[in-house]
């Protein structure tokens, strides 16, 4: 008996010693479950597969050391708060139909006990998917919808890194007052009157309609006294098959500056129209998504250049920030292409989720909550051209990241004859001239 | 009274038929109470919204043979009254979904009288247009949040909140859709075997020789819209409090319209148990196809493909649908 009573106490013992040797967090979580939502098939599968490798890269970089990057996320090996646990991804495709998003969110918060959700670019599929999380306080990070009501309804488990397009609106606008004040690299002072007439014509589900209104109101409202004239203001399907009766209705105005909010295809499709129909304006202005992924570029070739996009990330950025120029390295090593705007707002989501699990040590999503509410990224850590990631927790934009920032891209023919995007705004980082007025077809 | 009864009267149904119905009718009930995915307790209630939907499109498409590919409107008809009333005004969905379905009703009169002038391809063209139509409408209608829609959010509501149907948890959703889902098969049980019902499959035989017997065709077609229209008109005032979110693309598209005509014409149109068995058969299917290949295999966009072949192999062998085939099935054991 005795000899058995100093077994028991010996083994308990060492679990004793174990357990206080070896940090709780080990213990307690060997992965953290992110779900994913992207549109990986349908009219943005080509965005779809860019948001992907942006998150598994961030992920990749989470989940081992690389000292040469100079991100704390790539200092250790899995989230070290807690014992190491490592980043699992698990994706789901939302086809860009809300209805699915939120299908998606029910199923990886309750089937597969997800620790947090990261998603959805389409800011309707957004809105559907930071709903379920809200009702099941379930902790979402969005790092490319950049629909401004998404962040106006007052949640309080969903944060969102990328700036909205109020901002990126405003952006153009200022540019367009560059242009008139003669502030933009290589264009002269360009007169008032030949850009005062704006046409727009943007998809119709809550991102472009959105942008559709936000171009009106500065337009008329916040810069009124540059004499911005709305001649024009469309919205369209974005599964369009066809768009020669909108780009001749847009035509028909003849406006100085023409606006679109378009997903890939749409994207591609309008510029074909626009070049089959001759439309001349002297600025092309792409709100993001469509106008910047590689399919655009590759699908068009040379007659994208003088387009101009709003964008978060330009591989021109690699020049003046040394990070993003190895994530971009190690990016195009994995998929052949550079970073874009999807692939870097993916990476910068999933890292954000990273450094907010490092804050919070732990997954209960209160001390994620609290983790989030509380963080502070700093830019050096960024691919993108950001002051870092901190996000709003009073007033009427709760979760969004007041540190953020966007660019203006023109296509432009590189030395080696390849088409890429030169940075035209803000006008102090801008990497070339920009090609003012539009080139003929 | 004789109305209620011939609802609840099966009896011209082979017993096996019966019986394999009961079985699933128990299935259904109890289905919640045994353990169940999040993912399952979703596409059983995608299954039930469809089955109504396609029961609906069945009054008119499968008996009255005339190929609506227009009802998503009156979808959004449904769906938009239940959240202008209860985002503007709180009024509880059970108040807002009968006023729901006398507007879609009022509509449904208004475009289908000069809608039924049309016939064959024509009228299903005209169907397509004028539901796009009112989808662009609703897609600039500021009243009804335009293009972006309308969210009922989930932090201004208290749940369980049966009036206004906010649940956090399907089950309740389940249940509801599953009532409507019953009173849906009682009321086409009697529809078939009422006036209007015989009225409709001699006007889908030969609308020349109804018209001689003396049946107003213009009118049992009209009628029979409205009817229709009732139907889809509920599940889409159950869809805004399901997804507490709608808006013109997602609720009042051409896919959605095309996908409800499909389950009732893959299952079998003109009979009682195919839109059902359509709905059972591609809702599961797109789910699962979509969750293993899609997913977790990382397949994306292969499940379409194969969703797209089972779609083209059951019209090629039968196109009564799959009900078609189970009668062909049936008859030859017979002979």
């Amino acid at each position: 008996m005795k000899v058995y009573t100093r077994k028991i106490m010996t083994v308990m013992c060492l679990f004793a010693v174990v357990g206080i040797l070896v940090p709780s967090g080990a213990w307690a979580v060997k992965e953290v479950k992110i779900g994913v939502i992207y549109p990986l098939t349908g009219g943005a599968a080509a965005a779809g597969r860019e948001l992907r490798a942006g998150a598994e890269l961030a992920a990749e970089i989470a989940n081992n050391v690389m000292p040469d990057l100079p991100m704390a996320m790539a200092k250790n090996a899995g989230i070290k708060s807690l014992g190491g646990a490592k980043i699992k991804l698990i994706f789901k495709d939302h086809e860009g139909n809300p209805t699915l998003g939120a299908d998606l969110a029910k199923k990886l918060i309750l089937d597969d006990k997800v620790d947090g959700i990261l998603g959805c670019y389409h800011s309707s599929v957004t809105k559907t998917v930071s709903a379920v999380c809200e009702q099941y306080g379930v902790p979402m990070i969005n790092g490319s919808s950049t629909s401004p009501g998404l962040t106006q309804r007052g949640f309080k488990w969903f944060w969102r890194t990328t700036p909205h397009d109020k901002w990126f609106t405003k952006d153009l606008f200022e540019l367009l007052k560059g242009l008139m004040e003669g502030k933009v690299r290589g264009v002269a002072k360009v007169p008032e009157k030949d850009l005062m007439n704006l046409a727009s014509a943007c998809e119709n589900t809550e991102w472009g309609s959105h942008v559709s209104e936000l171009i009106k109101d500065l337009a008329i409202v916040n810069y009124k006294e540059y004499g911005f004239k709305m001649k024009k203001s469309l919205l369209y399907a974005a599964n369009s098959a066809d768009l020669s009766s909108e780009v001749r209705s847009l035509k028909a105005a003849r406006p100085d500056v023409m606006l679109f909010a378009s997903y890939t295809s749409d994207a591609i499709l309008l510029v074909k129209t626009l070049k089959a129909q001759r439309a001349q304006p002297k600025i092309i202005w792409g709100q993001d998504a469509g106008f910047e992924k590689p399919e655009f570029r590759e699908t068009l070739g040379d007659s994208i250049q003088g387009i101009l996009t709003r964008t978060v990330f330009l591989p021109k950025v690699v020049e003046i920030k040394k990070v993003a120029g190895q994530v971009n390295a190690l990016y195009k090593a994995k998929t052949g292409n550079d970073l874009g705007g999807a692939s870097a707002r993916a990476f910068t989501g999933l890292q954000t989720w990273v450094y907010i699990l490092e804050k919070a040590g732990s997954t209960k999503p209160a001390a994620i909550q609290a983790a989030a509410n509380s963080i502070h990224i700093s830019g050096k850590e960024l691919v993108v051209p950001w002051a870092g990631i901190k996000f709003s927790t009073s007033g009427d934009e709760l979760g969004q990241n007041v540190l953020g920032s966007g660019l203006i891209g023109q296509y432009q023919k590189e030395k080696d004859g390849s088409i890429g995007l030169e940075i035209v705004y803000p006008f102090d980082v801008a990497s070339a001239n920009m090609i003012y007025p539009f080139p003929k077809w | 009274m004789e109305t209620l009864k011939s609802a609840f009267d099966f009896s011209d149904f082979p017993r096996l038929d019966i019986s394999i119905a009961g079985i699933i009718a128990i299935f259904l009930l109890v289905f919640p109470l045994f353990s169940h995915s999040a993912f399952a307790m979703a596409t059983m209630i995608q299954f039930l919204m469809f089955s109504v939907y396609g029961m609906g499109w069945n009054t008119i498409g499968g008996y009255g043979g005339q190929v609506d590919l227009g009802k998503a409107q009156y979808v959004g008809i449904g769906a938009y009254t239940t959240a202008v009333l209860l985002i503007r005004w709180n009024i509880p969905f059970w108040f807002s979904m009968p006023l729901g379905v006398c507007l879609a009703m009022a509509w449904s009169f208004i475009i289908g009288y000069p809608l039924f002038r049309l016939k064959g391809h024509y009228f299903a063209i005209a169907t397509i247009a004028t539901s796009l139509v009112l989808m662009d409408l609703f897609s600039v209608w500021e009243f009804v949040g335009a293009a972006r829609g309308l969210e009922i959010s989930p932090i201004k509501y208290h749940y369980p909140d049966f009036w206004r149907l906010i649940f956090k948890k399907d089950i309740y959703y389940y249940y509801v859709i599953l009532g409507f889902f019953f009173v849906g098969i009682l009321y086409v049980n009697g529809f078939r075997r009422s006036r209007l019902g015989f009225q409709l499959r001699s006007i889908r035989d030969n609308e020349e020789m109804a018209s001689s017997l003396g049946i107003n065709v213009h009118w049992a077609k009209i009628k029979t819209y409205a009817i229709a229209t009732a139907f889809v008109s509920v599940v889409g005032s159950f869809h805004a409090c399901y997804i507490k979110n709608i808006e013109p693309q997602d609720t009042m598209g051409l896919d959605l319209s095309i996908l409800i005509a499909l389950m009732a014409m893959l299952g079998g149109a003109g009979s009682l148990w195919g839109p059902i068995i359509g709905a059972a058969v591609l809702i599961p299917l797109k789910s699962y196809l979509k969750a293993w290949l899609g997913g977790a295999a990382g397949l994306a966009g292969i499940d379409l493909v194969i969703y797209a072949v089972i779609i083209m192999l059951i019209s090629a062998l039968e196109p009564r649908g799959i009900w078609g085939i189970v009668e062909k099935v049936r008859r030859r054991r017979w002979q």
